[in-house]
């Protein structure tokens, strides 16, 4: 018996996709490189996950979880002919505890209507990617996303108390629990953030946050991209936190005003996009504060949006800023580094100059507020040699960012494609170290192998030494 | 070759796909499936492995493309602003070309045929009416299901093909009949006459005009929806504006430069009703009635919303009226309509005919505008009795009738 018979068998033919085009439709994620499908199913209860895994381990087949498939890394197709578990039906959203500000949640539970859900109880999840309109809350917990409000409130794992997870052989097991702080190894920590390869998550204890009574939302266009990153370093340094500060060069502008009509000041070097939020008293003041420090800093243009119409325009457009890119080009790559502030514009300026070097169409646009930087290459895949090129490119971008302090990936996670990036961040022995985790998890390396972890990171091994 | 028509899908759109995902959450048969096989993103990656020759136009191409709506709700969700309606009407063009269909003939008869020519139409309604009457249209095969929801065909036939109405010096707009609409909706006809000469138009229906190819395209007669356009572009000549009241019309012929530049030309020219009506209400052409304490619900057809981007011209109409105007279902799904897709996906169909029907119902009110021929019957087929669905400008037409600005002139 095949695989995908034996799923029929289980789940029926209607949701075991095996046809050609199928596997076509199921090969990519957002991100650049297509994968390899045996099969994609759609399973609807944690004992359908359970025995999927381990009809897939008896066949030996590989197993990749996958949510709306938004991820810029190729975390959510198989590198080798692979199954897919699909879990955009897990959409339950159960047992909302309005004073512990608590729900359970399915992982295929989109990320925006979960909040949209709580808008009545004045409650919300706080993580809330660019994607967030379509991005799933098991993706999150997978990639351990974050979004323009992390600045105040943290990414993903700040945001989930308790996971059930499918392991790699099939068995159905809790991590976290209800109370904040769970007796033990914090095994939830591990698993949020691990992109798939520890197990499968079909259930979430989301920790839900109080809407803020008042929001204001600021526009400031600046005449270059240093005062700009300037006026971003004073806001910080003055002890505001604001609850996002976003920052987009003038190319990305130019993209994104022409598919959102915003408003964005399109003859801007750069345009800064920050948040206030608290009780009226507090916006006022800190709106002012950060309009004066923008103003010193040589901002010609400050808007403030205050009614919620405006402020969703706003957003709109910084939210749909990766898709607005695809006027520039069929394809792109997004780096996801992290820098310290205070050597943003460094950064950035060797980042422009790599991307002339290697004559690459450049756009830029990120979470200034925490040094998250998302350098953007717009280019063709179907040109000869471009992608080589482009991630040449890519890997002196990252190096440039690592040189000064910074980190490989900030919210996106590492996947297959920045995956071979990973030992310019860490040592062989962190390497190693990470690959036992994985291991204990997975000893047969069938749950969504050849991620996070470059081939030989058990460098040990390979060498005949242990430690 | 994978391709075998003459307008296939375009690679240039087919590559402006970044495979973002942003789609995917306003597509209501994703919603409804969770598989994205039945995505916008899915259905375009299918497309395109064949546009590139890996895969080949099959059954199970027919399946992923004729799931889709057509609504073109991805399409404003996209953020690098693929055509996706276009784009499906080619694959669906491909898949009726390739892949045998059994109702093949009579299908492309009903749409390619008998909705352009004036006698068949007749011929059609006249049936039609007298089936309506002893209950039987809802029974024929292919057509019938998509009948449920009509308005009460009128005996003898009304036509507004061929009218003029207005003094001969007004500004000239010219009013697109349509198919259906002009025999089976001739109400909406009578409300857009009777506004737009309160306006201060003159209104001409040019007797050649013909259906908008819409159907027939949608449902991958792209010929057939072809050899329409150009015979109405023969027609509608001239530099007044089109006005349509049919939102799926509309979109359509917005799309008409895909037959060259003076398709593109009449494109240009073409105008929701709702659109010219609201311009007249704001520059002060047309009155604003004073608040009744009545409520409308407002729904959304696709075809405005994301195939026009027009939600905001109906509202002002709506208001422009007297009426308090309560969201039925903002940026919800598609209702359903859509064409013949009841007829090929009826559980589809129903499901979201049923969960707008709920929306509107929630809110309250039981008298609703629908700027789209399609959607008014689908709602009148899941609302309960005692629901009133019109179009937007039948009702700002009633209001301005009660509120005394002369009669109503017949076309
Ligand atoms: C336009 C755009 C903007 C974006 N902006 C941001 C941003 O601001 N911040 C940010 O952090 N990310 C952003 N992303 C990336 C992406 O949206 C996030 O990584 C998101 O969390 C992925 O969710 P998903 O449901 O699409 O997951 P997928 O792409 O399907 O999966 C992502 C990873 O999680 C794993 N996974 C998915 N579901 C489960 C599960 N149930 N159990 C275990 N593992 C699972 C997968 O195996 C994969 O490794 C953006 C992407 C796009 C296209
Ligand atoms: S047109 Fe509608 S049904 Fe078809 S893919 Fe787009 S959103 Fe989905
Ligand atoms: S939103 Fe547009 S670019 Fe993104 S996946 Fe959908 S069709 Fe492709």
């Amino acid at each position: 018996m095949s695989l995908t018979s034996d799923l029929e068998r289980l789940l029926g033919p209607g949701r075991v996709r095996h046809h050609p085009l199928d596997v076509a439709v199921f090969a990519k994620d957002a991100g650049v490189v297509p994968g390899s499908v045996l099969a994609a199913v759609l399973p609807e209860t944690t004992q359908e996950v359970a025995a999927i895994v381990r009809l897939a381990n008896r066949h030996e087949v590989p197993i990749v979880p996958r949510g709306a498939g938004t991820g810029l890394a190729g975390g959510a197709v198989p590198t080798e002919p692979g199954l897919l578990v699909v879990l955009t039906r897990f959409t339950s959203i159960e047992d909302v505890d309005t004073v512990g500000r608590t729900a359970w949640v399915g992982p295929g539970v989109i990320n925006l209507d979960l909040s949209r859900a709580l808008t009545g109880e004045g409650l919300h999840f706080a993580p809330d990617p660019s994607s967030q309109s379509a991005c799933t809350i098991g993706g999150n917990v997978g990639t351990n996303a974050g979004g323009p409000h992390c600045l105040a409130d943290g990414t993903t794992v700040a945001h989930i108390y308790a996971a059930e997870l499918v392991t790699p052989s099939g068995d159905v097991v809790v991590v976290g629990g209800e109370a904040p702080d769970t007796p033990g190894l914090d095994l939830r920590a591990v698993v949020v953030g691990s992109e798939g390869t520890l197990g499968i998550v079909t259930r979430v204890l989301v920790r839900l946050m109080q809407s803020p009574p008042d929001v204001a939302t600021l526009l400031i266009g600046f005449p270059s991209v240093e005062s700009a990153a300037a006026t971003v370093s004073d806001v910080i340094a003055s002890g505001l936190i604001p609850a996002a500060l976003e920052m987009m060069d003038k190319r990305m502008v130019a993209a994104v005003e022409n598919f959102v009509h915003a408003g964005y000041p399109t003859d801007a070097a750069a345009v800064l996009l920050a948040e206030v939020t608290g009780p009226t008293s507090t916006v006022l003041a800190d709106t002012e504060r950060i309009a004066d420090i923008a103003r010193e800093h040589g901002a010609d243009d400050v808007r403030i949006a205050t009614d919620d119409d405006e402020r969703a325009l706003l957003w709109k457009g910084r939210k749909s800023a990766f898709g607005a890119v695809a006027q520039a080009a069929p394809d792109y790559y997004l780096h996801d580094t992290v820098v310290p502030r205070t050597r943003l514009v460094e950064v950035m300026n060797q980042i422009y100059e790599i991307g002339d070097r290697y004559g690459l169409m450049m756009l830029n646009v990120f979470h200034a507020g925490d040094g998250n930087l998302h350098p953007l290459v717009a280019f063709d895949a179907k040109e000869p040699g471009m992608l080589e090129r482009v991630q040449a490119a890519a890997k002196e971008m990252v190096k440039a960012s690592i040189e000064v302090g910074g980190s490989l990936s900030g919210e996106h996670g590492i996947g297959f494609e920045k995956r071979d990036l990973m030992p310019l961040v860490f040592s062989a022995v962190d390497l190693d170290a990470q690959a036992r985790v994985k291991e204990a998890f997975d000893p047969l390396g069938l749950m969504n192998p050849d991620k996070v972890l470059p081939s030989g990171s058990r460098c040990f091994d390979a060498a005949g030494v242990r430690l | 070759m994978a391709w075998i028509t003459e307008h296939p899908p375009r690679t240039v759109d087919l590559d402006s796909c970044v495979t973002c995902g942003l789609c995917l959450p306003m597509c209501p048969t994703f919603r409804l499936t969770g598989d994205e096989t039945a995505s916008p993103r899915g259905r375009l990656a299918a497309i395109t492995a064949v546009a590139d020759g890996r895969l080949t136009v099959d059954e199970r191409f027919d399946e992923i493309t004729s799931f889709c709506l057509q609504c073109r709700a991805c399409e404003t969700a996209c953020p690098s602003m693929l055509p996706y309606g276009e784009v499906i009407e080619s694959a669906r063009a491909e898949a009726v070309a390739q892949v045998p269909h059994p109702d093949q003939r009579l299908r492309r008869f009903a749409l390619g045929r008998a909705l352009a020519g004036p006698v068949t139409m007749r011929v059609a309604t006249l049936g039609a009416a007298a089936m309506q009457r002893i209950g039987a249209l809802e029974a024929l095969p292919v057509v019938g299901g998509a009948t449920a929801g009509l308005r009460p065909l009128p005996v003898p036939l009304p036509s507004a093909r061929g009218g003029a109405w207005g003094p001969r010096d007004a500004d000239r707009v010219t009013l697109f009949t349509g198919c259906v609409a002009d025999t089976w909706f001739t109400g909406i006809h009578t409300a857009t006459v009777e506004v737009l000469l309160a306006a201060g138009y003159r209104v001409e229906a040019p007797e050649d005009q013909t259906c908008c190819g819409a159907l027939a395209s949608h449902s991958g007669f792209g010929d057939d929806a072809a050899r329409m356009a150009r015979s109405n572009i023969a027609s509608l000549t001239g530099d007044d504006p089109i006005v349509v009241n049919v939102a799926g019309c509309g979109a359509h012929l917005k799309a008409y430069g895909r037959y060259g530049d003076d398709g593109g030309d009449l494109a240009a020219r073409t105008k929701d009703v709702t659109e010219i009506v609201a311009e007249a209400i704001e520059s002060g052409r047309l009155p604003m009635m004073s608040p009744a304490g009545e409520r409308v619900a407002v729904q959304d057809p696709c075809h405005l919303e994301h195939g026009q981007r027009i939600s905001r011209e109906p509202r002002i109409l709506l208001e422009a009226a007297g009426y308090e105007v309560v969201e039925a279902d903002p940026g919800g799904l598609c209702c359903g309509a859509a064409g013949l897709y009841q007829v090929d996906h009826p559980d589809t169909a129903e499901e979201l005919g049923r969960e707008k029907a709920d929306k509107v119902a929630a809110t309250g009110t039981t008298l609703v505008a629908s700027a789209n021929a399609g959607c008014e019957m689908q709602l009148r087929r899941y609302l309960d009795d005692g629901y009133e669905v019109l179009h937007p400008v039948e009702i700002y037409a009633r209001a301005l009738r009660r509120g005394g600005t002369g009669p109503a002139p017949s076309p």
